[in-house]
């Protein structure tokens, strides 16, 4: 342990998925925000126990179907009708109907855009390195061990406070990260 | 308690049959309102346009009606072709459906065969006396003898398939026998050919030809996949009224709906992609003598019908049957089924009208095929009553309809290969509801 460094969390350790889950309801309902938990697979209810509202992500990926749609019959419509017209198969210069194929097709791009690049802003990534990985018994994560983190920038952090409320919850090896 | 008692038709757990006696003069009522607008229509239309506007309503309505009568008669043959078994229930409506073909839409189809000189541009004296080239390659097809030939052939296949599937359908009911089905399944087999080829010739001669110029292949396929859809939810509303009346409960089993209204969805579908791969591959093939049909339909209000027929016949039927639920709802399929008849409805306008209604959706005139079609709907309800009380509301002595009843069939017959795994096993179960009661 260097002395400049900073502490990132506490890192509360489970064996069984009952356990880790009840931790996780009483992390929640104790009004931590900055907050995750760690499991070598997806547990039922986890959502819930956790307090996690529906993922943000289909705003992102709505308003990149709606930038796509309107791009896509902007484009047509400025090409065929303002910069270049050219009269072809006695047809009026824009048709919205005609339009529309194309226009679809850049929805759905836009629509897939906005989606991964809404997933990646709201998690932050990519990021090259997390404080977590450096911590050695952190990996039983993806072999048989649970975890709950609590970072120390949760507003409600308080490094002895925080410690007792995971040492009640059931937590038998509790450890500051650093970061 | 006997087995009879349990498919007997009073079952308490059903709802009561609705009091139909007010709807009786209904059909009637059609008629007569129907024939005084229809009349007063060919009066005012003789006067001002010598009776090309008439014509065109008169258009419209028939070929609304003919839809039924050939939408009917595939499903009859597409049962017998595919020798289903759930279908034996609401056959019968199907071939009451098809024989109005002949006579009666037969005799519907006069005015227009003595209208045709007028409505059809390419039939007038001007075009006749010196055609020009887009005429010329479709001769000999597109000749006056041509346009009769082709309407009489039409109507006489129509009467043949429609009054042999009925005769041996009916000869079923006193006989029981097999020989029967096997003679349904053989007209069947070669009427489902001259079918296909005269419901096209129908589609190009009576609608396509109104603007003789164009061509397009998916034509009557397009024709084709609206019929089955709006005959489609026809059937399904009859036979849920029919249910309800306990004339067909003891034959359906839950299946029926579901089923129906699997098919009604899969035509819009159907409808869907053959309509929009014509416009598709149409209007980017960028050729004048081929594009001129559909820029007519974006000129004026037709634009906005066609917007009509895009989320209207297809998006609001797709999204509001994709649920499973949905197929077996009534309150939600009677609304569907409704909307259907008004969606074919403008699918036929947005066909027929805009080849003399050229600025925009005739509003001042949609009295006229509104009345039209009150009349010959009227006309043929009547009739399909009057069929429909002379015979057997189902085939009763069918081999398959004890498996359209869901019911354990433990002995294979000649024509069933004897497939047990769609029957119920469940012998003598209760009698439920069919639809969302």
């Amino acid at each position: 342990m260097s002395a400049n460094a900073k502490p990132y969390g506490l890192l509360a350790e489970f064996d069984n998925t009952a356990d880790v889950l009840h931790a996780a309801e009483k992390v929640r309902n104790a009004g931590f925000r900055c907050w995750d938990v760690y499991m070598p697979f997806p547990i039922h209810g986890m959502d819930k126990a956790m307090g996690l509202k529906n993922s943000k992500v289909g705003w992102f990926s709505f308003v990149g179907g709606v930038t796509g749609y309107t791009t896509g019959m902007l484009m047509i419509w400025w090409m065929n009708a303002v910069d270049y017209k050219l009269m072809i198969g006695g047809k009026p210069m824009f048709s919205p109907n005609a339009a529309f194929p194309p226009s679809y097709e850049l929805t759905i791009l836009f629509g897939a855009f906005g989606a991964i690049l809404g997933m990646l802003f709201l998690n932050r990534l990519p990021r090259l390195n997390h404080p977590l990985l450096k911590h050695k018994r952190f990996g039983l994560a993806s072999h048989d061990k649970f975890y709950v983190v609590i970072e120390t920038a949760d507003p409600k952090y308080s490094e002895t406070e925080t410690r007792k409320l995971l040492e009640a919850v059931g937590s038998k090896r509790i450890e500051m990260v650093e970061d | 308690m006997s087995q009879q008692d349990d498919f007997s038709n009073d079952d308490p757990r059903l709802p009561a049959p609705l009091d139909l006696s007010k709807w009786r003069a209904l059909p009637g009522k059609l008629i007569g309102i129907g024939g005084l607008i229809t009349v007063a229509g060919f009066l005012y239309s003789w006067k001002h346009d010598g009776m090309v506007n008439f014509g065109f309503s008169w258009l419209v309505a028939f070929m609304f009606f003919l839809s039924l009568g050939l939408g009917s008669l595939f499903l009859v043959m597409a049962h017998h072709l595919f020798d289903a078994g759930w279908s034996v229930a609401t056959r019968r409506l199907c071939e009451h459906m098809a024989s109005l073909l002949f006579p009666w839409l037969a005799i519907l189809f006069i005015p227009i065969a003595l209208l045709a000189p007028r409505i059809y541009s390419w039939m007038g004296p001007a075009l006749q006396a010196s055609p020009d080239h887009a005429l010329h390659a479709k001769f000999p097809l597109f000749t006056t003898a041509g346009f009769y030939i082709v309407a009489g052939a039409c109507f006489a296949v129509w009467w043949l398939l429609s009054s042999r599937l009925k005769f041996w359908s009916l000869k079923q009911d006193e006989t029981g026998s097999v020989e029967c089905t096997q003679k349904m399944r053989f007209h069947s087999y070669w009427g489902i050919w001259l079918f296909a080829f005269t419901l096209t010739f129908g589609a190009i001669m009576w609608m396509k030809a109104l603007q003789y110029q164009w061509f397009s292949t998916m034509y009557g396929v397009q024709y084709f996949a609206s019929s089955v859809w709006l005959t489609l939810a026809t059937l399904y509303v009859i036979t849920m009224l029919l249910d309800r009346q306990r004339v067909l409960s003891d034959v359906l089993h839950e299946h029926q709906f579901y089923f129906l209204g699997t098919l009604l969805f899969a035509f819009t579908v159907f409808y869907a992609y053959v309509s929009f791969s014509q416009y598709f591959i149409i209007w980017n093939a960028n050729m004048p003598e081929e594009t001129f049909w559909y820029v007519v339909r974006e000129k004026g209000t037709w634009f906005y019908v066609g917007l009509v027929i895009i989320f209207g016949h297809f998006f609001m039927p797709f999204l509001a049957l994709l649920r499973i639920d949905v197929k077996s709802n009534f309150a939600l399929m009677i609304p569907i089924a409704a909307w259907a008849w008004l969606m074919h409805f403008v699918d036929m306008t947005f066909n027929i009208l805009p080849a003399q209604f050229k600025d925009g959706f005739p509003f001042e005139w949609i009295w006229l095929p509104l009345g039209i079609m009150a009349f010959m709907g009227g006309l043929l309800a009547q009739v399909f009553i009057r069929k429909f009380a002379s015979a057997s509301p189902y085939p009763k002595k069918d081999p398959r309809l004890v498996e359209a009843m869901g019911l354990y069939h433990p002995v294979a017959t000649q024509i069933s290969g004897g497939e047990l795994d769609q029957a119920d096993t469940r012998h003598g179960a209760p009698v439920q509801p069919k639809g969302g009661h």
